[in-house]
């Protein structure tokens, strides 16, 4: 008989790492549809180091600061809808109008972004305007309960409420969401299968499933009113779709009848990891699926032999901390999954979401 | 404007009529993840940068903000600035619309393009070319295209018309399915149409779209048992109506056993068999009658569910390791 983790190569931190590191110092012009969300890049690369525990290793102190600094020169302060973080100087100007402001506004993404980033460089917050966060999460909340990904406009769909839940559950300060409604939109993205799409009526999906889930868990006790935030049936429909997405092969897919993909590994896991359903996750097949998509020159593909992106290089990372190997023994092949433990719902390691929830934190005047 | 074609692009400083507008570099001190822009979207974002700061909204800015979104279709202030500047100029929506129909198809994966749509749609108040346009889109090489689905249901929801919209729905999902059984879209489109909807015109006797439902789901079972896409909408369908799922067991347990070459070959509408090619057991219904024995409850169910379960993980190891 085959051991379960038999076939599963070492995880290649050194070289994991350095894909990040790379992308870090520069893009090629093929990516040049990342201009609007570098930010999330940054948030992808340093949580991959993180979590592979290589940020103070060959990082410099001055490197990090300098990652820092780039992240609060994102920070919009002092805009008429409260303040948040930009994608990017892709809209900065050396002298801006009123007009160049107006179009060089924060985005909810990547204010979640920013702040989880912030908080893996463990910085300490004290530029960061509290009561200005909260006005932009109610200039993004609209009548229907979702939110919008600027204030007043933009897109509207479950990931941008997600990250506004987050971003309230760092503050442990809920007064800028009308909760009640935002639930009620979170319904309405349910679909028959058990997952949730990523508006009303729309096809379950696996990363609008694990934001509506988290989302969902992450109200606390004392908002719930006493309801629970999924019903047993729910509950029990939800973690049958999700477990139904673990293809033989081992690799989730994000919608029924598609095909495998690393990012879906850890956004159905996650979900079932949040649901208490860990027990029916297959992980030998899990990881080794992740093991097969690592790329020979560093970073974690979509699928195996594909090519590596921070995306799914992060994203298979995070899947790998909530699933290690429960092999006893420890040789270093299979020890070199153990990865810090994962925050499923933050999304980022359990040390980092220590640190957010304390440092974030709405200060009492 | 091509970029592919190899040709020589003019950029926008090279251009007279636009002499009169001071390009502005992105201001950026030391750079996380920097992007090696090419020289023409430099230009291009230069001369946006300062159109912007100007606060001009001309005929010119469609120029300048197509060429930027050819170049990245994810840069939504160039779509925002876009759309405010037709409102401003209160520029021509069909001519907007036809070459959004060459970008949709070419961005199919951006969220941008179809938000794009969605705004322009909500202008025009015309969704009904809408639909032909989201079925020739569909009958490319992506029939899953979740952008081009869920704009499909929102024209649908958002317009809510019975004679122009929903009435066609059917056939046209009726279609999608018999290209491609296993498109779960599909069936998620056709259980939105049916169900999630509300009561559409034609439909009030709603035994009879439940029987002609059921009876639908099952021929499409009966042709392709593997296909969890058509198992989920049967479930779904029952607990959208609140029928048990007992209420299709005689049909279920067909599949749960392998072929059986002594059964008579009738015709049996709610209970379509499988074919003898069929690769049975069906891991689905074998799922679904475990779900069956498990809540009627009770000792013996129980049991025979733990059974079936057992023979479920039995039969997925197999698959795995093919
Ligand atoms: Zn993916």
């Amino acid at each position: 008989m085959t051991e379960p983790f038999d076939a599963l190569h070492l995880l290649s931190k050194t070289s994991h790492a350095a894909h990040c590191r790379r992308c870090l110092t520069g893009l090629p012009a093929v990516s040049t549809d990342l201009d609007a969300s570098r930010l999330v890049i940054a948030f992808y690369c340093i949580s991959s180091l993180d979590l592979l525990g290589r940020l103070y290793d060959k990082i410099s102190d001055a490197e990090r600061e300098a990652w820092r600094e780039w992240i609060w020169d994102q920070y919009t302060l002092g805009g008429v809808h409260g303040s948040g973080f930009r994608p990017s100087p892709y809209m900065k100007v050396e002298n801006p109008s009123e007009h160049s402001v107006q179009y060089d506004a924060s985005h909810m993404i990547m204010t979640y972004a920013a702040i989880i980033t912030l908080a893996v460089l463990r910085d300490d917050f004290e530029r960061l305007d509290r009561p200005s966060l909260i006005q932009s999460l109610q200039s993004c909340q609209r009548e229907d309960g979702s939110f919008s990904t600027t204030p007043g406009g933009g897109e509207t769909d479950l990931r941008t409420l997600y990250c506004a839940f987050a971003i309230s559950t760092m503050l442990d300060d809920w007064s800028g969401i009308n909760v009640p409604r935002a639930v009620d939109f979170i319904a309405k993205c349910r679909s028959y299968e058990g997952g949730y799409g990523q508006a009303p009526f729309c096809e379950a999906q696996g990363g609008t499933t694990y934001i509506a889930i988290a989302a969902l868990h992450l109200i606390p006790e004392r908002l719930r009113n006493g309801a629970e935030v999924v019903t047993p049936a729910e509950r029990a429909q939800t973690i049958r779709w999700l477990v139904q997405n673990q293809e033989p092969s081992g690799g989730f897919r994000g919608r029924t009848g598609k095909e495998a993909d690393a990012c879906y590994c850890f956004w159905c896991s996650a979900a079932l990891q949040i649901l208490g359903a860990r027990e029916l996750v297959n992980v030998p097949a899990l990881l080794q699926f992740i093991s097969d998509c690592q790329f020979r020159f560093g970073g974690i593909a979509k699928s195996p032999g594909g090519p590596a992106d921070p995306y799914h290089t992060y994203l298979a990372l995070a899947a790998v901390s909530m699933y290690p190997p429960d092999n006893g023994e420890v040789e270093a092949r299979i020890g070199s999954w153990k990865l810090p433990r994962l925050d499923p719902l933050l999304n980022t390691s359990e040390e980092t979401s220590d640190w957010a929830r304390k440092y974030v934190r709405a200060r009492v005047e | 404007m091509s970029q592919n074609t190899g040709e020589q692009i003019l950029l926008f400083s090279d251009k007279r009529e636009w002499a009169d507008v001071v390009p502005l570099e992105q201001y950026e001190g030391d750079p996380v993840a920097p992007i090696f822009y090419s020289e023409t979207y430099k230009d291009a974002t230069d001369y946006f940068r300062g159109i912007v700061k100007a606060g001009e909204k001309s005929q010119r800015v469609l120029e300048l903000t197509e060429s930027i979104i050819r170049q990245n279709p994810a840069h939504y202030t160039a779509w925002q600035y876009r759309y405010e500047t037709l409102l401003a100029i209160n520029g021509p929506l069909d001519t907007e619309l036809l070459l959004m129909d060459e970008l949709a198809i070419k961005y199919l994966k951006t969220y941008q393009v179809w938000h794009h749509r969605k705004l322009l749609v909500t202008l025009s108040g015309k969704p009904k070319p809408e639909l032909d346009f989201i079925t020739v889109a569909l009958s490319g090489d992506d029939q899953k295209n979740y952008h081009t689905w869920s704009y499909r249901q929102w024209l649908l929801s958002y317009f809510n018309n019975e004679e122009d919209l929903w009435s066609g729905e059917l056939d046209f999902v009726e279609k999608m399915l018999t290209k491609d059984v296993r498109n779960n879209s599909a069936w998620h489109h056709r259980f939105f149409v049916v169900w999630a909807s509300g009561v559409r015109s034609g439909e009030q006797d709603r035994e009879r779209v439940l029987r002609r439902e059921s009876i639908y789901v099952k021929q499409n079972i009966s042709l392709a048992p593997n296909n969890p896409a058509a198992w989920n909408y049967l479930r779904g369908m029952l607990d959208h109506v609140k029928v048990p799922y007992s209420a299709v067991s005689d049909f279920v347990k067909l599949y749960t056993v392998p072929f059986d070459p002594s059964r008579p070959d009738l015709v049996d509408l709610e209970n379509p068999p499988p074919s003898q090619e069929a690769q049975l057991p069906c891991v689905q219904a074998v799922e679904f009658l475990a779900d069956v024995y498990e809540r009627e409850g009770g000792k013996e169910n129980i049991e025979k569910a733990v059974e079936l379960l057992k023979k479920l993980a039995t039969e997925y190891e197999k698959i795995r390791k093919k």
